[in-house]
Parts: structure tokens; sequence; C-alpha cells
């Protein structure tokens, strides 16, 4: 199975923000800094079902 | 039902100086509660005793926190965080092509300490519990069953 690739729209992604990705996660359609802001954008540019994630920070994820 | 596992940049350091992508093993959620509902990502991750999510996705979906339901957890760090839990209905395989989605009540936590993440955790209790999980790394695969 090809596994999903994020590492080129996540790129240059901001970090510590809220990226909404298209319903595709084949696009960032928006970014901010709260969860319900990246939402509501994501919503007003026609997103119905965004998929809301973060790029974690260096160092963030050691689980 | 079978998912990719996902690909995401990292940055190399002194420890992996080659290492520009990393794998994980990050599952698309929808996640609802009462009429309110949006689409994240997970990691299934067998090490952690529960699930857990950002408190901002309590925010969003009008889960109320903090609440009475409150445990203290620990991860890394030295410091017990605490986790304030609220039944939420969960559905993974959205956009699958090999399957319908199967939609569950998950039992999830909400934290502070998820925040500077931004992604969610699958973990033993209400998502183990409930699936068989098989990790196939080689071949770019989770199997839940």
């Amino acid at each position: 199975m090809t596994a999903t690739d994020f590492t080129t729209i996540l790129k240059d992604a901001p970090v510590g923000e809220w990226i909404a990705l298209s319903s595709d996660e084949r696009r960032i359609v928006a970014t901010a800094k709260t969860l319900e802001s990246a939402i509501n954008s994501a919503h007003e540019l026609g997103e119905k079902d965004p998929v809301m994630m973060k790029v974690p920070p260096e160092g963030a994820l050691v689980l | 039902m079978d998912f990719p596992y996902a690909t995401m940049p990292v940055k190399p350091d002194s420890a992996f100086p080659h290492r520009t992508v990393i794998k994980r093993p990050l599952l698309r959620v929808t996640l609802r509660y009462n009429d309110r509902s949006f689409s994240t990502r997970a990691i299934v991750d067998s090490g952690a005793d529960f699930c857990l999510f950002p408190a901002s996705v309590a925010t969003q979906l009008g889960v109320a926190i903090p609440n009475p339901k409150a445990t203290p957890f620990s991860g890394t760090a030295d410091a017990p965080q605490i986790a304030y839990f609220e039944t939420v209905q969960a559905t993974i395989g959205n956009g699958q092509p090999d399957g319908t989605p199967l939609t569950f009540d998950l039992y999830a936590g909400f934290c502070e300490t998820l925040e500077h993440v931004g992604l969610g955790l699958l973990g033993q209790e209400s998502f183990f519990s409930r699936f068989i999980v098989s990790f196939h790394h080689s071949q770019n695969l989770i199997r839940i069953e």
C-alpha cells in the first residue's frame, strides 16, 4: 500500500498552526492560530469537510 | 479495513542526520458530538492507555470541559496532566476505497497538553479494546478488523 504523502503539502506549512486540508487531503485550504478559525475559513472557502491537523513542532511527538 | 501510513516532513537532527521524512500510523477520524462534527487525524498508539485529543477539539465539538470525568495521566514529562472525558461518535474509513466506514462510540479524553501537537491519539481503552489492530510497517499498512 502506498503511504499517504503529506511531505509536500506540509513542508512549508506554518508550524504550530491549525491547518485545514481539503477533503482529499491534497492541498491546504486554510490555516489559523485556532481550530475554530481554521474550520470557519475552510467553510467560507467552500470546503465542507476539511481535515484538521497541525504540523507539530520539532520534538513534539515522542510517544 | 486497511489504512495507509502517512509520511510527514521532519528536519534532520544530530541523532537522525539523514532523516527528512517520518512515517506514522496516522488515521483520519471524523468526530461527532450531538449535531457538531469535523474530521481530524489521530495516531494509532498502542502505548497510550486511552484515546486523547487536544482540548480545542472538545470546544469545537461542543463538549464542555473541564468536566467531572477527569483523570490524571503522565507522558514523558514529570508533571501529571489532566484529561477530561466524554463519549463522542467516531468514524474511520471515510474516503477509503475498500469498505464501509466504521462508526463507533469513542470514550475520548481532551487535554491542553496535546494542543501544541494538534493530533489525537487512539489508544488502548475504547480503540484497541474494540478492534484487532495490526501494523505492517514495511507495507505502509495498518489493518483494523
